[in-house]
């Protein structure tokens, strides 16, 4: 078998044949009609058009055939197409090249064969054939018929592929029209003549006018120029004129009046071309609808208006150029100077801002144009009267194609604002240093002061606590836990009890011992009470740590020199006291009587010194809350017969009667009962001391409420007015004199309220110069049902 | 009455020595501290031991704790006298086993019968 060899022009012919667009494509009645006329009129079982390509021959149309396509190279047409003429084989198997052909040897056994070339572009892209299973041969007739008919299947081919390319070409029309009809503005050309003589417009004339394009035409119905709003037909001309005269494009705003009445705002952009002798020949143009937009701006006009702040596009060119495109009326307040004068050059503005502060402006928005970041930024703004006001402006930069950045922003005056924020910072400085002489203050006081939420536990400590505890600031961070660990063992109880109360009470108030990292003891003294946050309504607890250690070492020192000074005092005090009282008792021998006189006052001026001594002691006590009270019930009767027994010798020295009146039976009272016959003596002594001879001093005591009130009378001189205010006092006297004459160390009283109120009660008194004293107080009663 | 008595001072001595032996007729040892107390009590074999509380060297409690060790007078009675009398340090001689506190300045013309009296009364009451 012979393959059929390529021809020399195989390139060209296969581009001829892609570009009939015929490969591959589904079956077509113009072509499958011819086909099946040659069947009829040659009287052949198989007729094809059969297209030769690269690798094989493909069926346009085939009749007596099921294959649509077989392989080049045992193809008959592939010889076919290797020259003009008619290619016809009357006996396959006769025929060296194609006895052992697969098409001859099996189905569909062809015997016969012959191939008319189709020729399209001087090309032969394939064949009209005829093949047969039978051995035969054509008529010279037949042939001139097979040709023919390959003449008018390359007609229908060239046919179908003008058809393609008219179908083409009006599917681009119809691309384009659609496009033109999508353009948003309308485009023409006219003549240069006052009625606008449209040699062509497009059609979206009509939605803005009202009326066709084809009206315009010519003036046919109406010209271009009776559809101009007259008020704006004038400027519209004269700028046109002007245009044209100094060869410029021009751009215009005017209305157009719409056949509705209504009035459209247009924005047109022309030029005219001109012949060569430099007349003008036309005017092409370009006619926007800006209508939505110019209702727009009305509307950010009256928006903007109603700002305090200007609304404003800022753009800046490579060349430093800049322009305020857009800015709303505001402008004028702020730089003095209207949108208008700024339109085409910024300088203006620039030239109203504060000098000190248009170093910092430029830089700021040369950094906005160069990393495309928002700008903000607070300056100053002078006015012609040099007052100075202060803005502040944002704005978001957009980069433009021309290489330009425009800014979209909004300038504020803040003046008032900024003010009071200068104030403000103003005050915040002057707290800032308060604080600062606070933490100073309290670290040299060792006072630092704490924050504690009750909710989450939080503990905030301020510098000083940290020195006061030990801890290194840096490296520690305050908790409830770390503070509960620096707690002395022994203390740990009275903390918690204190921290109990002032959950009920709010207030936390307690000294205790810390012990230190680096294991020393301090004491300290913690004040605290609880708030609540007006933030988040939170309770928080806040207070006050001041290290008091040396507080207590100095309190430990005059506890022991107290403690030592009494002792020191009182061991020659004994000697004195116990020589001098064995001397006046006589037992040891009589004495002059002038002797006995001087010893005798220094007995009692020694017993003096021995009262004052114990009264400094009770007082010291009762001051540093040390004097420790046994409060238990006490019958009230018992009480006051035990300190009128005590006192009966004293009394009788002065020649006065101590008198009881009868109490109530089971009344009792909550007291120390130490400290209540201290208080009772010193009362039934003043009185005794102070009442005239063979007068009495009268012991009451009466319920009250809640109290059991006791009161100590006289009728002696009563307690002079003046005194009267001061005579709580410690050492208040009414005077030297009396003080030489009565004794008592001025303590007394003072002792007396001390203990009284120590243990829960009142002390008072009703005197009247010359009419005597009563001195009462009152002490928590014990309730009889308990 | 035989009455130990331990006081440093000599002033006091001399009064309480007036007050006890001439007013109240009782025999009295008088010492200057504790060890002269421990090289005469046994000797002595007072009623009662009657103790200042500061002293140099040997301090009343110390004295009072040697002397109790001594054959026969572990239960002699013993009496404190103090010029620091705080309300603790009263219970932390009573609890040393004294029957009684005695404050400074005393009235040495009652000090005889008072004695007597811590002497009659059960052991117990302070």
């Amino acid at each position: 078998m012979q393959a059929p060899i390529t021809p020399a022009n195989e390139a060209q012919r296969l581009q001829a044949l892609q570009a009939l667009k015929l490969l591959d494509t589904a079956a077509e009645p113009r072509f499958d009609r011819l086909t099946r006329l040659v069947q009829q009129c040659l009287d052949c079982p198989i007729v094809l058009i059969s297209l030769i390509d690269e690798q094989r021959q493909w069926f346009k149309s085939r009749q007596g055939l099921e294959a649509c396509e077989t392989p080049r190279d045992i193809s008959f047409c592939g010889h076919a197409i290797l020259t003009d003429q008619l290619f016809e084989i009357s006996d396959a198997r006769l025929d060296p090249s194609f006895a052992d052909n697969p098409l001859v040897t099996a189905a569909p056994f062809i015997r016969f064969y012959a191939g008319a070339p189709l020729t399209i572009n001087q090309q032969r892209i394939g064949t009209l054939c005829l093949i047969a299973p039978e051995p035969r041969q054509l008529t010279p007739q037949q042939r001139q018929n097979l040709r023919d008919f390959a003449d008018a299947v390359e007609q229908e081919i060239i046919d179908r592929l003008q058809e393609q390319a008219e179908q083409e070409l009006k599917a681009s029309r119809d691309q384009y029209q659609a496009l033109v009809n999508n353009i948003p503005g309308i485009t023409y050309r006219c003549q240069a003549d006052p009625n606008w003589t449209m040699l062509y417009i497009s059609g979206s004339i009509d939605p803005l006018s009202g009326y066709p394009a084809s009206d315009f035409i010519q003036n046919k119905l109406r010209s271009y120029a009776s559809v101009i709003y007259p008020p704006d037909r004038e400027r519209l001309e004269q700028a046109v004129a002007q245009a044209i005269a100094q060869r410029h494009s021009w751009t215009l705003q005017y209305r157009v009046q719409h056949r509705d009445g209504s009035l459209r705002w247009v924005e047109e952009r022309g030029q005219a071309e001109y012949d060569d002798t430099g007349q003008v020949r036309y005017l092409d143009g370009f006619i926007l609808d800006i209508n939505a937009e110019k209702q727009l701006k009305q509307q950010l006009l009256n928006l903007t208006a109603h700002l305090p702040g200007v609304v404003y596009q800022y753009q800046q060119w490579p060349d430093g150029r800049a322009a305020f495109p857009y800015a709303s009326a505001a402008l004028k307040r702020i730089y003095g100077v209207t949108p208008e004068q700024v339109k085409a050059d910024a300088t203006p503005v620039f030239a109203a801002i504060h000098e000190e502060d248009l170093a910092g402006l430029a830089s700021s928005i040369e950094h906005s144009r160069q990393q495309l970041l928002e700008w903000r930024h607070e300056y100053r703004v002078k006015d012609l009267n040099g007052k100075v006001a202060w803005m502040a402006g944002n704005a978001t930069p957009e980069a433009m194609p021309d290489g330009s950045v425009l800014w979209h922003g909004y300038i504020q005056d803040i003046t008032a604002s900024k003010q009071s924020f200068l104030a403000l910072q103003q005050a915040n400085q002057q707290l800032q240093l308060a604080r600062e002489r606070l933490d100073t203050a309290s670290e040299l006081a060792l006072i630092g002061f704490w924050q504690a939420s009750l909710k989450t536990g939080e503990l905030w400590w301020s510098p000083a606590i940290f020195q006061i505890f030990g801890f290194d600031e840096a490296n520690t961070t305050p908790s409830v836990a770390l503070f509960k660990s620096t707690l002395h063992p022994d203390d740990r109880q009275k903390v918690a009890l204190s921290e109990q109360q002032a959950l009920i009470s709010g207030i936390h108030d307690v000294s205790h011992r810390i012990i230190r990292p680096d294991g020393s003891i301090r004491w300290v003294h913690e004040r605290a009470r609880i708030v609540t946050d007006a933030d988040n309504q939170e309770r928080i607890m806040v207070g006050s740590v001041q290290d008091i250690t040396e507080r207590v070492q100095l309190q430990q020192l005059k506890d022991e020199f107290i403690a030592t000074v009494s002792h020191e005092l009182r061991t020659p005090l004994t000697v004195i006291k116990g020589a001098l009282s064995l001397v006046n008792s006589g037992q040891l021998g009589v004495l002059p009587a002038a002797s006995q006189k001087l010893l005798v006052a220094a007995q009692q001026n020694s017993e003096r010194l021995a009262h004052l001594i114990n009264d400094l002691l009770d007082m010291e006590k009762l001051v540093a809350g040390k004097m420790p009270f046994l409060r238990q019930p006490l019958q009230v009767q018992a009480q006051l017969a035990q300190a009128v027994h005590e006192l009966e010798p004293f009394a009788a020295q002065y020649q006065v009667q101590l008198e009881v009146t009868p109490v109530e039976s089971g009344l009792q009272l909550w007291a120390d009962s130490l400290r209540l016959q201290q208080t009772l003596a010193n009362l039934l002594s003043n009185a005794i001391k102070f009442s005239k001879p063979n007068s009495r001093v009268q012991l009451r005591a009466k319920p009250l409420a809640e109290h059991i009130r006791i009161e100590v009378e006289d009728n002696g001189l009563g307690i002079p007015e003046a005194f009267q205010a001061r005579i709580f006092e410690r050492f208040a006297q009414a005077d030297t004199e009396q003080r030489r004459q009565k004794g008592g160390t001025g303590l007394g009283l003072a002792i007396c309220k001390a203990l009284i109120e120590q243990m829960g009660g009142e002390i008072g008194f009703q005197s009247a110069a010359g009419q005597g004293t009563l001195f009462y107080f009152t002490l928590p009663a014990v309730n009889a049902d308990k | 009455m035989r009455i130990l008595h331990v006081e440093d001072d000599e002033d006091i001595r001399a009064v309480t020595e007036i007050a006890l032996v001439q007013l109240s007729g009782f025999q009295l040892c008088s010492c200057d501290s504790g060890a002269m107390a421990l090289s005469l009590a046994q000797a002595f074999q007072p009623d009662l031991m009657l103790l200042d509380v500061m002293m140099p060297q040997m301090d009343g409690l110390q004295t009072l704790a040697a002397l109790r060790r001594l054959p026969g007078l572990a239960a002699v009675p013993a009496v404190f006298m103090t010029a620091r009398l705080q309300d603790a340090e009263k219970q932390q001689y009573l609890n040393a086993g004294a029957i009684a506190v005695l404050e400074k300045p005393f009235d040495p013309l009652t000090l005889g019968q008072q004695l007597q009296q811590y002497l009659s009364r059960p052991a117990a009451d302070s």
